[in-house]
């Protein structure tokens, strides 16, 4: 097998290790409904709200915290979520329906994104908060509230391209949002629709783990709201999007280990970790390392609310270096949040059935063949290196050792590359066709973003669980409302 | 000595024996190479300049720019040569986390580019990172960089095999160091002189020393990050070793308070390291034998690295009149006023508001007639004492009112009688309906 096993175990708290410790449950959900097959845990998602929340409460701020629709389309989820008080993040006319749908009022309610026409109408009709990536857009706004005699909008304007003094960050480029740099006209443009828009506050969004660039950009934010207020208009709010990420992993020094020996390899110096020695970004020349590795952070120590207390006490070093969130709470502006994965983490698991376990080379890597494609389990897609937790289907006979094995983890595709993931997963003991290899923490992006049915393979089903004293108790994903749990769902 | 030109003064740095009283080393004489005894601070500028020097004069012409990856002593000493030869110098970098050698970076006039953080919605197909795109900038057709490349450029390397090795020899009368001690960063150090003290002597054991995985330490890369190094070779090694910011931290402390060598981290890595290596073979030697390490750069530019890792080598003297003395419990019950009664308050004229926010929020938005003091500059003022007469009453003002309750009980405390916090703060004033105004 080549030295030690090189585990990245997934980190898991009390809702899914408990779900895990549940084998007779989790082979009941897939002979029924077969595999692959979504779990979704929405009390979890009430949990992690609180942990956002509890940041707002040290800094003193008051906002709202967004969910990210499109980081699930599960119903459970986004119904759970409306038994609380926080938002849901739309982006697209069926996003904004389904959470109308479930319970959100228009004020919980903010429409972000591209749009088409139907979707900005049904947000202003609504009157929910409508985030507008540009002049354009807020022409195309102004234009439907006159002509449809709708109620006036509430808006905010989306930024980019904000820039700091001294040192310039190549940041990436965004597609979408006005240049700060072009925000003149845009202020213009807002004042002549005065009739039909209120201008609530200014949004941005990027695409970057690095504190620095997204306290810049709040500095920026800051400075436009000052520029709005200076011109007669009454912004309250900052929306900084989200971003604040997951961490997938149970243990560092696993992640550590792995991404030395993914480098070891890479150069030759060890044997490959990859099917076809894929280097995940990385590449060998001449001896030396080159590329960038285009992998997840896995093992992220501060992310989801923790990241969001962080950026809050970043000094903004433009204005005087007080931190970030004494500049929002001094100025009085609300500070609205949209994470999606952050807001998911520990929230769902992915279920897929071991369908053929075969030997490959001698002392190679098994071919194990799973009842899922690389798309229902999207967590390669997402750079996300985790392993999956094996749950046998008839506990283990007496005086049976596990011995570790390094498997390679295809999909049900006739597709060369249909592979769950490229790297060689080493799990703790050999799986057997019927068991299942459960990979955890998928609700965040890693569940129906990616899925297709290909091949008229179905896409997997999705079912809510939840835990009434010691006992998990289900139902199917669209059955479930926050009265469920309670009343039964007969 | 007299020199034309600054640049002479880059090499021949003193090699100097560290006491056996700190090291405890019992058989084996330890020697510091000081390279931070070169003109512009640091050992990179001899790679700097022996890579520079046979282009600068083409690329004055051109008039271009120097560019260079580097986060700190490289990007130094660049800035100081293009500026001398009339070229201006680029930095592009992700691993800028020292304040303080950005800000002298500034100073020097040198341009500096980050690159951003990792993606958090990564694409896995992406070929556009910033890195590539620079790499592909360079060596555009017309381009007038002169990119010096240190983590490639055997000139690194060569100025360390024919300058840093050789003066160690001749230091020691002629003889190779039985231990060579370096930290890895372009690895042009540890090879260049590596290679010289092997030629002199092949018994020479050489340990590498590399950042811990999870750790920074300027100037020293992690494993991986080594492994980028086009200079990196681990056979050059006989060793390689893994040191913790904390134990840099450490070993500098030794130097910088007991061995009078102001090292900044590197060089306190290096002192750690080496005497971990050495000690080991020190108990079962009966010989004599020597050991180099290499100090790389100065303590100045690093002290907000390390304040950050131990605050406590910077504990100040208490003062008094902290608002951090204020008990939670005198918070509580400290002075207060709500908002309908402040607005009558104000109107008799009597008190004086003070607003303790920044300047930026009290010039966007304030109560009439309210003076600023932002909240670290009040608490300066009050170290030395009440700064308003006891027949004045004052109205303190916070975001909140939480700030407001704890300077409202210090004030209390040192004998003003009539201080009130206005309770929820301005957030509480708007959200009454109150005015506020810009001036």
């Amino acid at each position: 097998m080549g030295g030690q096993p090189l585990y990245l175990e997934p980190r898991l708290e009390l809702r899914l290790r408990s779900l895990l410790d549940s084998p007779d449950l989790l082979h009941t959900l897939t002979d029924a409904l077969g595999s692959p097959l979504n779990l979704v845990v929405p009390d979890q998602l009430a949990d992690n709200l609180e942990q956002f929340r509890s940041v707002y409460g040290k800094h003193h701020l008051s906002g709202q915290v967004f969910l990210a629709h499109k980081a699930n389309r599960s119903s459970a989820l986004l119904r759970r979520l409306a038994a609380t008080d926080a938002g849901v993040d739309v982006a697209s006319l069926g996003e904004l329906q389904h959470a109308l749908g479930a319970g959100f009022t228009p004020d919980r309610i903010t429409a972000t994104g591209p749009k088409n026409p139907e979707f900005l109408w049904l947000a202003a009709r609504a009157s929910v908060t409508v985030s507008l990536d540009g002049r354009g857009e807020l022409d195309q706004l102004a234009t439907l509230v006159r002509k449809h005699a709708l109620p006036r909008a509430r808006i905010l304007l989306r930024l980019s391209g904000f820039e700091a003094s001294g040192v310039r960050v190549l940041s990436r480029r965004s597609r979408f949002g006005t240049a700060v740099g072009e925000l003149d006209a845009l202020l213009e443009a807002v004042e002549r629709h005065a009739d039909v828009v209120d201008l609530v506050g200014v949004a941005y969004h990027l695409d970057t783990t690095s504190f620095t660039e997204k306290a810049t950009a709040l500095e920026g934010c800051l400075r436009v709201l000052e520029e709005c207020r200076s011109r007669g208009l009454r912004p309250r709010s900052v929306d900084i999007g989200g971003g604040f990420g997951a961490n997938y992993l149970a243990d560092g020094g696993q992640w550590e280990r792995y991404t030395t020996e993914l480098t070891e390899a890479v150069l030759g110096t060890r044997p490959p970790l990859t099917y076809g020695g894929h280097g995940y970004g990385l590449r060998s020349e001449g001896g030396t390392l080159r590329g960038t590795l285009g992998l997840y952070p896995a093992h992220r120590p501060v992310a989801g609310a923790a990241y969001l207390d962080e950026l809050l006490a970043h000094p903004a070093a433009s204005l005087g270096g007080r931190p970030l969130a004494a500049l929002l709470l001094e100025h009085l502006y609300d500070l609205h949040t949209e994470p999606g994965r952050a807001l998911l983490d520990q929230c769902g698991l992915t279920l897929t059935k071991v369908l053929e376990v075969r030997d490959q080379e001698a002392d190679g890597p098994l071919a194990v063949r799973l009842a899922a494609k690389a798309d229902d389990v999207a967590l390669e897609e997402h750079g996300v290196l985790m392993d999956p937790v094996v749950v046998p289907r008839a506990p283990a006979g007496v005086g049976t050792v596990a011995e570790p094995v390094a498997v390679h983890l295809f999909g049900s595709r006739c597709l060369e590359s249909d592979l769950i993931t490229r790297r060689t997963v080493f799990l703790p003991r050999r799986p057997e066709p019927g068991d299942l290899l459960v990979f955890a923490n998928t609700a965040g992006y890693c569940m129906d973003f990616h899925a297709t049915r290909a091949q008229h393979q179905p896409v997997a089903r999705k079912v809510a669980a939840w835990q009434e004293g010691d006992t998990w108790r289900w139902c199917l994903d669209d059955q479930y409302w926050p009265t469920t749990p309670v009343g039964g769902a007969q | 000595m007299r020199y034309d030109s600054i640049t002479e003064a880059i090499g021949n740095t003193p090699l100097v024996r560290i006491d056996p009283a700190v090291h405890g080393l019992r058989h084996i004489d330890l020697y510091a190479k000081l390279e931070l005894l070169n003109p512009f601070g640091s050992v990179k500028d001899r790679a700097a300049w022996n890579m520079a020097r046979p282009h600068l004069a083409a690329a004055a012409d051109q008039g271009g720019q120097v560019v260079e990856l580097s986060s700190g002593n490289t990007a130094k000493a660049l800035a100081v040569l293009a500026g001398m030869h009339g070229l201006t110098f680029k930095s592009v970098t992700n691993r800028m986390r020292i304040p303080e050698i950005k800000d002298l970076l500034l100073l020097l006039g040198a341009e500096i580019e980050e690159l951003p953080g990792q993606s958090e919605c990564l694409d896995p197909t992406a070929t556009d990172d910033p890195l590539t795109l620079f790499h592909r900038s360079l060596s555009e057709p017309d381009s007038t960089y002169l990119h010096t490349d240190q983590y490639f450029n055997s000139r690194n390397t060569e100025a360390h095999f024919t300058g840093t090795g050789p003066e160690i020899v001749k230091d020691l009368e002629g003889r190779a160091p039985d231990w060579f001690i370096a930290c890895v960063g372009t690895a042009g150090s540890s090879t260049g002189v590596a290679r010289a003290l092997r030629e002199h002597d092949p018994a020479v054991r050489v340990a590498g020393l590399v950042a811990a995985k999870s750790d920074f330490i300027p100037g020293i890369r992690t494993i991986d990050e080594a492994h980028e190094v086009g200079l990196f070779d681990p056979a050059t090694y006989d060793t390689i070793e893994t040191v913790s910011a904390d134990e840099a931290i450490e070993g500098m402390l030794t130097l910088n308070r007991r061995c009078g060598i102001l090292a900044g981290p590197t060089g306190g890595a290096a002192y750690f390291g080496a005497i971990r290596q050495l000690q080991a073979a020190d108990a079962q030697l009966t010989e004599r034998q020597s050991a180099v390490f290499i100090v790389c750069d100065r303590v100045e530019s690093y002290l907000s690295y390390v304040r950050r890792r131990r605050p406590e080598l910077f504990g100040r003297p208490m003062r008094r009149n902290s608002p951090a003395d204020v008990s939670d419990a005198e918070t509580r019950t400290a002075p207060a006023i709500g908002i309908a009664d402040a607005q009558a308050w104000i109107g008799t004229g009597e008190p004086l508001v003070v607003d303790l926010r920044s300047p930026y929020a009290y010039a966007a938005l304030h109560i009439d007639g309210s003076v600023n003091i932002v909240d670290e500059l009040f608490e300066e003022l009050l170290h030395g004492g009440l700064p308003f007469s006891h027949n004045r009453p004052v109205l303190l003002a916070c975001p909140v009112g939480e700030k407001s309750a704890r300077y409202a009980a210090l004030l209390t405390r040192m004998g003003h009688p009539d201080v009130r916090s206005l309770t929820g703060g301005i957030i509480a004033w708007r959200d009454a309906g109150a005015p506020l105004v810009r001036d």
